[in-house]
């Protein structure tokens, strides 16, 4: 009768904790680079995070590979993003990760320096070919004795706009590229005319993009070579108090977006434009259900700058522990050069890496729409960051936690950048 | 046993017994031990799936959980051990503060409140009315949905701007807008969630009334004393007992607030920290930033918390609780 939460938490946290104590330090090396020679019979489990959109794409191209690989069964699973890296983290512990897993660059360091992932590059020339990869878009997998995760495509920043929307409260776009005053006048207009029910934008300064952006501009990055903070406490301080104005009068209310998270104030058609990386656009469209949503390039200080970059989202990686290392690098080529594949996603995984699976691809409609916009900010396209700082996925998420807290009132600026570096120090272990 | 029984003076508990006759004793010793032993193992043979799961699921992990709890255990390497470092940590940590704040309240505040609800509800169905035993399940429902995903879904829904819960509001003229978005209406909300849930102390605080002897009440009136005052004088201090053991369970079952809240809040803690409960928090530190050292640390220092809160619980209790045949 009293089961005490303490008693069912403990128990929980420290079964985990056992497994992880008697699994850590395996993994490693790999197996043999070998041809697939073998007819026997053999299940992979493969996982993603995603929507049933992507489910239903995912499901087509597995048929498409059992096809080409009749003795290979392929178990799919998935769930939406954060779920996704609390099962990994755990599995990882236990030494059970799936044998191949839809990956993110952000966490790439961390499970690639502690063992976890399949060196791919064993099987480079016998499995996968590499050829027709985008030579610096594959070195986004690389860390310093190997490659651990190939991308899937690529996007950039930008900015989205609904012109249905904006043609209801009769305001003109944003043409993209200038000022930040002028995005900002832009989301004031907008507000303004929709009478409390549209608003322009969302406060940019919540996400650390929007902090790595401006920092770009300025020539900087966000993380030293040696991995830590490359900007100050009052840095940060200022930052966030930039948007106050906006906050106070233009932006949707954060109390508003907490209601409808998980969608945005974009995604449920409560604001004109939103900034987010340029994959989303499938989801957006799903998700607002408007007919046309618009691209275009984010403000910027600086505009000769190079502060844009092709940032590398979604990767294919494969489990240092799979029993099956050369069947799941042939699925991970599949994934990642078939020209099936490419048909079968369009650019909903980024703009494919791979020139075979781009030409599958045969990209038109919103996906031709991503391209595009990518193609007209090829002046602003900068070189990319350094593979994200192990942790960087708990800072990335503590960044945004904080930021939406100062919406809400519920934080000073200042309070929120001293517990952000308290946070961050503690996260990168200094 | 059966040989030894016939010896016994009184058949059947002889085995386990150790004042026997002396003669049994002597001539059949080792019979007796053999047949003590052998009920030693089927004991244990029948205990042993519980000793297992025990054993295995329970206090090896907690222990380990204790040693994790000095230690710094990022879930991919071998834990390293750190002394005290998680509780100084945690001492200067706001966000712990801030989730042991928003515990407190909402154990401190909610139970009171949901015992109250239970008991005014319980003492209505005491009445005998047609429909008491359809209303009495009504009243319990929610207290076995209570704690689902599907409802704290709904609790999202309906608490929203534009929700029936500001709809209705508003309809009386009072503009609060949507909980749910709101740091400050956040835990009026979780509360409401929580009182709403009466149903279990409900009952069990039924089964108590109907324990109040019916002469406590007429001799109460036969002194003339009215409603509030037999409630004050012959049912609280007959029901102490009930009320204290609904208090600790629905005290120790609110430290444990977990589902609704992680999904209220999104599984951060939000709008701005305000359903960073103490086990949200926990669980953020354990399977959202790998920091297993930590999170063992806080579920250590909580299960002490709850613990010393039981025991000042059990030593005020012998003050207001009185037990049917006490001396006193």
């Amino acid at each position: 009768m009293f089961r005490t939460l303490s008693h069912r938490t403990l128990t929980g946290v420290a079964a985990l904790a056992v497994s992880g104590l008697a699994l850590t330090g395996c993994g490693g090396g790999g197996g043999e680079p070998a041809a697939l020679e073998t007819d026997e019979a053999i299940t992979l489990n493969y996982t993603f995070w995603g929507n049933d959109d992507r489910a239903g794409r995912y499901t087509e191209a597995i048929a498409a590979f059992e096809d080409e690989y009749p003795n290979i069964t392929i178990n799919e699973t998935f769930s939406d993003y954060p779920s996704y890296w609390e099962k990994r983290q755990t599995e990882a512990a236990g030494g059970g990760l799936p044998d191949v897993m839809q990956f993110d660059f952000t966490y790439l360091r961390e499970y690639a320096d502690n063992g976890l992932l399949l060196n791919l590059e064993d099987y480079f020339g016998s499995g996968i070919t590499t050829d027709d990869i985008d030579e610096s878009l594959l070195v986004t997998g690389q860390l310093d004795d190997g490659t651990y995760a190939i991308p899937t495509g690529y996007s950039a920043w930008s900015v989205f706009q609904n012109p249905g929307l904006l043609a209801e409260v009769g305001v003109e776009p944003y043409e993209g590229g200038t000022s930040w005053d002028d995005y900002d006048a832009y989301m004031a207009s907008v507000t303004e005319a929709g009478g409390g029910s549209v608003w322009g934008g969302t406060d940019y300064t919540q996400r650390i993009q929007d902090l790595e952006l401006e920092l770009r501009q300025d020539g900087r990055e966000l993380f030293t070579e040696e991995g830590e903070l490359n900007f100050t406490q009052e840095e940060l301080v200022e930052h966030w108090q930039k948007g106050q104005d906006n906050r106070d009068d233009v932006t949707i209310p954060q109390s508003r977006l907490e209601e409808i998270n998980p969608v945005s104030g974009f995604g449920s058609s409560l604001t004109t434009s939103e900034m987010s990386w340029s994959n989303f656009l499938g989801g957006y469209l799903g998700d607002s259900g408007a007919e046309e949503i618009t691209i275009v390039a984010p403000p910027t200080s600086a505009p000769d700058v190079k502060d844009l970059y092709r940032k590398v989202g979604l990767m294919q990686a494969a489990s240092a522990t799979t029993e099956h290392p050369a069947e799941a690098a042939a699925f991970v080529d599949f994934l990642i050069n078939s020209p099936e594949v490419g048909e079968i996603f369009g650019a909903t995984l980024g703009i494919p890496a791979s020139s075979t699976q781009l030409e599958g691809a045969n990209l038109e409609g919103p996906d031709k729409a991503v391209q595009d916009y990518l193609d007209s900010i090829s002046d602003r396209l900068g070189e990319a960051p350094a593979a994200p700082v192990s942790g960087y996925g708990s800072i990335e998420q503590t960044f945004w936690t904080l930021g939406k807290s100062i919406g809400l009132g519920a934080i000073t600026p200042e309070d929120a950048a001293k517990q952000f570096f308290d946070e961050a120090a503690v996260t990168l272990g200094n | 046993m059966a040989t030894d029984s016939a010896h016994a003076p009184t058949s059947g508990s002889t085995a386990a017994s150790g004042t026997r006759p002396a003669d049994t004793r002597r001539t059949g010793a080792p019979g007796t031990r053999r047949a003590r032993n052998r009920d030693n193992v089927a004991a244990y043979i029948f205990l042993s799936p519980w000793l297992l799961g025990f054993i295995g699921l329970t206090l090896g992990p907690m222990l380990i959980s204790l040693y994790l709890a000095f230690t710094d255990y990022n879930l991919f390497r071998a834990p390293v051990w750190t002394g005290m470092d998680n509780l100084t940590r945690m001492a200067g940590d706001d966000r712990f503060w801030g989730s042991v704040r928003i515990t407190l309240v909402y154990v401190l505040v909610g139970t009171p409140i949901k015992l109250a609800a239970a008991l005014a509800v319980a003492m209505l169905l005491n009445y005998r009315a047609r429909g008491t035993g359809f209303f009495r399940s009504a009243f319990y429902a929610p207290s076995l949905i209570g704690a689902s995903v599907s409802i704290a879904l709904v609790w999202r829904a309906m608490f929203s701007t534009d929700g029936p819960v500001d709809g209705t509001l508003s309809f009386f003229g009072i503009n609060l807008g949507g909980w749910l978005g709101n740091p400050s209406l956040i835990m009026p909300m979780m509360i409401l969630l929580a009182v709403w849930q009466f149903g279990a102390p409900m009952v069990i605080f039924l089964a108590g009334l109907k324990g109040v002897p019916a002469e406590l009440y007429e001799a109460a009136s036969v002194d003339g004393a009215r409603a509030w005052r037999k409630f004050v004088s012959v049912t609280v201090p007959m029901l102490s007992p009930v009320i204290f053991f609904n208090l600790l369970l629905e005290m120790i079952n609110a430290f444990q607030i977990f589902a609704s809240a992680y999904i209220i809040g999104s599984g951060t803690g939000g709008p701005g920290g305000a359903t960073n409960f103490y086990t949200v928090y926990l669980y953020a530190r354990a399977f959202q930033d790998r920091q297993m050292g930590y999170a063992s640390a806080m579920a250590w220092v909580l299960l002490l918390a709850v613990g010393v809160l039981a025991f000042v619980l059990f030593r005020t209790s012998k003050s207001w609780v009185h037990y049917a045949g006490d001396s006193k």
